[in-house]
């Protein structure tokens, strides 16, 4: 009995590595192009520490258990009769539920109050989305933009809304890692501090994709996100009030 | 003959309740024909005629007006109308759901042809986002129902000792409402489809197409039967357990289709109350969902996902149930702390229901939901890992007899976990906030509804495949079809996840350039997946019609179903089984068996 | 076990055999009715949700008094129905039936004249909830009636007379009390809040 939990334990350690190995060589994430996108790729790698000894646990016993103990022909006995009282269940459940209140607190609590600690903003711009495209509009400048142009390091607030009569869409640029419905009648918002330079023209994270259905070309409801130095901002700004 | 009929009393009833609406309009001036509205008062006509026709006034109806039910045929012909024998009902919801679930996957195959590369190939957008709902309704609808339907009807009545469902003629008439849902969704494909996926989120459901219309009504016709299935296995299950079968000796199948009943009886009014809404707003000029009238959209959200969470649960429970059965049968050994098992079951049903709304953390909802709702998604997965525990310590030191149903129930646990541990980075709101509405999520539920329900299935469907047919399947032909479907799956959804991290959304006929090479690659893999039930559907035709004969028990198993012949006579048992033990009592020294079927008691001879 | 019983017209009926059946019918129902409750109960939920708690000021809080009332007291000849089939008193229990039915129409006349005066819309916040769940009410109040008539037609020849045979009567009677119930929620909820 104890040479399969120590052989359980050596392959469990080895997919634990194996699983952390595949998480770190996909590097599955888009450009980090802001404050928050840092800081939901740290929340989902630190799932991937913790998930990855889960994982890894269950496929170790599973595959140990699958290349010891299998028979291809019918098996002439019967297993020994574990029923499984005492003490392993009372553990695991212990174990398992000192995970998840681990997971609730650190990413999940801890990272809500620091999603919501910081509601100060430099910027704001109005988004409203329409079947089927977006406009930007700037409340400094008075006007609206097809495309979205951002300051680095200065902090935006996005009021973003649809037009009663209107569907949901949803407002979603994937280098900042952020997202939040455009609900008709209702304004909602979302804080970014864009930490890139970053154009929607050449890297496909810096665009605002919507993201609920809404109908025919949901796919195309897209508009390209510039994030660019504070002087050429104001550059910008002036150009666009200008006219 | 009876579907002919079925058919034909549907149109007819169908053209009277148009045709009455149609009267009552002219006569106030207004046209004879409104598709929304037409459809919504023909439709339950439709479905009385239909359901007259297929045998419900002939074998129950009649009754009720003083007349006396016709007995049921014999033979083949009982599978094409109404029977009120269990089994039959068993059958006759395994060959159906299978059929959608080909049907449903073909729709998939289609999406991945668009998706392959990017810009439009196949479809046109509009064509896309219906193949897309379709594909999704379709395959919930699978989910939800197969397992207790095909499997909960055929084999939970005879493993508790009972002779039949608490509710024949209930379940009869759940059975015979499941075609006009896959019919009515077709010919919602036909006319030109729905936009709005599965979820159907209004405004958009008020204002697009009548597609829409037929899809409600359909969803709605499945909430019954749904509705009605999980009443009939609870009453049956609290009443119709053999002598001697206490809640403790319940085979774990048995507990599973009883935990999915608890929820699907009193949850699935939520998403026929959404539905519902949608239609009034769309008929009778309400304003749920009107924001300009103080209506809300986030309202339907609440009241979908209160049903459609809890759903996915239905979904699973059963599927743990017959997973571990499994298990624990093909490896001989116990069922690793059963007792646990069914106390996780009776927690998850509990937990499910308070759970919803992390599908609407980017929906604007109330900031102080979120909090709670982490906590109380996380919390689900701790009595999900007791499942887990209770796979492993029963496949651990045993004798695993490594037959296509052992593949697949060994399958699923590689997958659930996979897609369980993928919903803590779902229920967590910080990594949600980016993951929600791409193809992370598109994965994860492919994981756990694919990888965990339908891979359950294909373990159920091959276990009890015998029991039910009286013949073999052919091992070669499941065990192709199991690795190509194993590999095939992996393949197609483990980019998913990454895909959707990198930034696709979901629901989309068309992507940014970036991701040609990931959809390639799902595409080509998604056909391969697909091949697998090639293998599957020839097997099962072929296995059938001229298989081998069965015996009465070709996996040694203990439980009751396996100690009457395949397929069982017709009152299930020659006389009373009377159970003197638990189901899973193997290598246990001493231990007495599970049941004997004793002398045939007076009530039932 | 085999105890039998003689029915007036006849049949013989294993009774142990019939009371199980009772039980099995009475869990059955009560899920439907806890599974009914729900969607009530939703819809409930979302009149607060989309009009908070107010009321329009055109309601006529006399004829929802009233109607109210008439939907209690037939609840308490449902019961008399009931009580007169199990104790045998076909004749006096169909009265009390009809009584009731009489008492659901004129609830559900009650009803219909308040939508036909009703001076709010169904496309405002209050009229949708009120509107939906009056309606659906109305129809769970309809195939009441209907059970019930249903019941009232086939007890003529006395088949439902005593113990487990007055089962359908007190099938039909539970359904009555549900739909009565249902409407001690729902006759706050759109008549008296603010
Ligand atoms: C059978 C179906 C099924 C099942 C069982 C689950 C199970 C779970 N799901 Fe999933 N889910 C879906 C089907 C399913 N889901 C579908 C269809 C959608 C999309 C709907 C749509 O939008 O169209 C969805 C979407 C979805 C979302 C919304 C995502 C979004 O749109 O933004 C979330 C968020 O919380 C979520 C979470 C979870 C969690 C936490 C579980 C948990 O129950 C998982 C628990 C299991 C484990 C955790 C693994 C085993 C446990 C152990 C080995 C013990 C140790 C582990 C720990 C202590 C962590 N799911
Ligand atoms: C039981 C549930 C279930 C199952 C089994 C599947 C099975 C599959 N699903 Fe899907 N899926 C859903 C439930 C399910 N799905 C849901 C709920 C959605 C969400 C919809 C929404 O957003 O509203 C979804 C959405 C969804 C999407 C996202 C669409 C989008 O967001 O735009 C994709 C994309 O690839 C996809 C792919 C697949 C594939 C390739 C399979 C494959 O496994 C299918 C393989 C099966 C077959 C192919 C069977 C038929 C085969 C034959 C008859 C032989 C012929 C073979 C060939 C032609 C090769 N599914
Ligand atoms: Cu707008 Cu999708
Ligand atoms: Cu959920």
């Amino acid at each position: 009995m104890s040479r399969h939990v120590m052989i359980v334990g050596v392959l469990w350690v080895f997919f634990t590595a194996l699983a952390l190995a595949g998480a770190a060589a996909m590097n599955p994430f888009p450009t980090v192009g802001a404050e928050e996108a840092e800081f939901s790729d740290h929340a989902f790698r630190i799932m991937t520490f913790m998930g990855a000894p889960v994982f890894g646990f269950v496929i170790a016993a599973l595959v140990y258990n699958i290349a010891r103990f299998r028979s291809s022909g019918q098996p002439s006995e019967d297993g020994p009769p574990f029923k499984g009282g005492g003490m392993i269940p009372r553990a695991w459940l212990g174990v398992t539920t000192a995970l998840a209140v681990v997971v609730m607190i650190y990413p999940g609590l801890t990272g809500l109050a620091e999603m919501r600690s910081d509601r100060s903003y430099d910027l704001e711009v109005n988004v409203t989305g329409y079947r089927w495209s977006w406009s930007a509009q700037y409340p400094d400048g008075e006007f609206t933009s097809n495309e979205i142009v951002l300051p680095k390091d200065q902090r935006v607030r996005f009021n973003v809304t649809a037009p009663a009569g209107d569907v949901l869409h949803s407002f979603w640029v994937p280098a900042f890692r952020l997202k939040i419905d455009a609900v008709p009648g209702q304004t909602n918002y979302l804080w970014i501090t864009p930490t890139e330079l970053g154009d929607g023209a050449n890297d496909a994270a810096f665009r605002v994709q919507c993201a609920e259905l809404c109908g025919l070309n949901h796919a195309g409801m897209r508009m390209n996100v510039r994030v660019v130095e504070p002087d050429e901002f104001e550059a910008w700004v002036a150009e666009k009030a200008g006219n | 003959m009876a579907i002919i009929l079925g058919f034909v009393l549907a149109v007819v009833g169908f053209t009277l309740g148009t045709g009455v609406l149609g009267g009552i309009r002219v006569s106030m001036g207004l046209e004879y024909w409104s598709t929304d509205l037409s459809w919504t008062i023909g439709y339950p006509f439709a479905l009385l005629g239909w359901l007259a026709g297929v045998g419900g006034w002939k074998y129950w109806a009649t009754e009720w007006f003083g007349g006396t039910a016709a007995q049921t045929p014999k033979g083949v012909k009982r599978y094409f109308e109404w029977n009120m024998d269990h089994k039959v009902i068993g059958v006759q919801y395994g060959v159906t759901f299978v059929a959608l679930l080909l049907l449903s996957g073909l729709a998939a195959m289609g999406i991945r042809y668009e998706l392959m590369q990017p810009g439009m190939q196949l479809f046109t957008q509009d064509q896309y986002n219906a193949v897309m709902s379709f594909h999704g309704i379709g395959m919930v609808a699978v989910a939800v129902a197969i397992m207790l339907g095909a499997f909960g009807n055929y084999v939970v009545p005879i493993m508790i000792g009972a002779h039949d469902m608490a509710f024949p003629r209930v379940n009869a008439l759940s059975y015979w409402l499941v075609p006009p849902v896959a019919i009515m969704l077709v010919i919602a494909v036909i006319m030109g489809g729905w936009d709005t996926g599965w979820t159907a989120y209004p405004p958009l459901s008020v204002l697009n197409k009548s597609g829409q219309v037929l899809f409600n009504l359909a969803v709605i016709t499945f909430g019954l039967v749904s509705i009605l299935g999980g009443i009939n296995f609870i009453v049956t299950i609290v009443y119709e357990r053999a002598p001697g079968m206490t809640w403790g000796r319940l085979p774990i199948f048995v507990w599973g289709a009883f935990a999915g009943s608890l929820i699907a009886f009193f949850f699935t009014q939520g998403f026929a109350a959404g539905l519902i809404m949608i239609l009034l707003d769309r008929v009778a000029n309400t304003s749920f969902f009107h924001a300009a009238e103080g209506g809300s959209p986030i309202l339907y959200e609440h009241v979908f996902w209160f049903y459609s969470h809890p759903a996915v649960y239905v979904m699973v429970l059963p599927a743990f149930g017959a997973v571990l059965e499994v298990l624990s049968h093909m490896s001989r050994k116990p069922l690793y702390a059963y007792k646990w098992v069914v106390g996780a079951m009776l927690g998850i049903v509990a937990l499910s229901g308070v759970v919803w709304a992390h599908h609407m953390f980017t929906s604007g909802m109330e900031d102080y939901l979120h909090a709670p709702f982490l906590v109380l998604t996380e919390m689900i997965s701790i009595p999900t890992g007791i499942i887990f525990l209770a796979a492993i310590g029963t496949i651990w030191a045993g004798r695993l007899w490594m037959r296509t149903p052992m593949l697949f129930a060994l399958a699923f646990i590689f997958n659930f976990t996979v897609g369980g541990l993928t919903g803590i980075y779902l229920a967590d709101v910080p990594t949600d906030i980016h993951l929600h509405d791409t193809y992370f999520v598109v994965a994860h539920f492919h994981y756990t509804i694919m990888g965990g329900e339908i891979f359950a299935l294909f373990a159920a469907l091959y276990y009890w495949f015998p029991k039910m047919t009286g013949r073999e399947f052919n091992e070669t032909l499941g065990k192709i079809h199991f690795w190509l479907m194993f590999i095939g799956f992996q393949l197609v959804f483990i980019p998913m996840f990454q895909v959707g991290v990198k930034g696709m959304n979901r629901r989309v006929a068309d992507y940014p350039d970036a991701y040609a090479d990931f959809n390639r690659f799902i595409s080509i893999s998604g056909f391969v997946l697909g091949s697998s039930f090639i293998f599957f559907t020839a097997n099962m035709i072929l296995s059938w019609v001229k298989g081998r004969r069965a015996a009465a028990n070709p996996w040694h198993a203990t439980t009751l179903e396996w100690q009457v012949s395949s397929p069982p006579p017709e009152h299930n048992f020659e006389g009373t089984p009377v159970i003197e033990s638990g189901p899973y009592e193997y290598g246990v020294p001493g231990a007495p068996k599970h049941a004997h079927i004793g002398p045939a008691s007076a009530e039932h001879a | 076990m085999a105890a039998t019983a003689t029915l007036p017209h006849g049949r013989e009926v294993d009774s142990s055999h019939a009371a199980r059946r009772v039980r099995i019918n009475r869990l059955g129902l009560w899920l439907f009715l806890a599974s009914d409750g729900a969607l009530f109960a939703l819809f409930a939920a979302s009149r607060f949700y989309i009009a908070g708690t107010a009321i329009s000021p055109h309601l006529n809080q006399l004829l929802g008094l009233g109607i109210t009332s008439l939907l209690l007291l037939s609840s308490f000849t449902a019961y008399r129905a009931e009580t007169a089939f199990t104790h045998g008193n076909t004749s006096h229990g169909r009265m009390m039936l009809l009584a009731t039915v009489l008492m659901g129409l004129m609830f559900f006349g009650g009803v219909v004249y308040e939508w036909s005066i009703a001076e709010f819309s169904p496309s405002e916040a209050y009229g949708t909830a009120f509107f939906s769940m009056t309606g659906m009410h109305a129809f769970h109040v309809v195939t009441g009636v209907f059970f019930l008539l249903l019941m009232w037609a086939r007890s003529g020849d006395g088949k439902f007379t005593g113990g487990t045979n007055a089962w359908p009567i007190a099938a039909a009677v539970i359904y009555w009390h549900f739909v009565d119930v249902v409407w001690v929620f729902f006759y706050p909820t759109l008549y008296l809040l603010k």
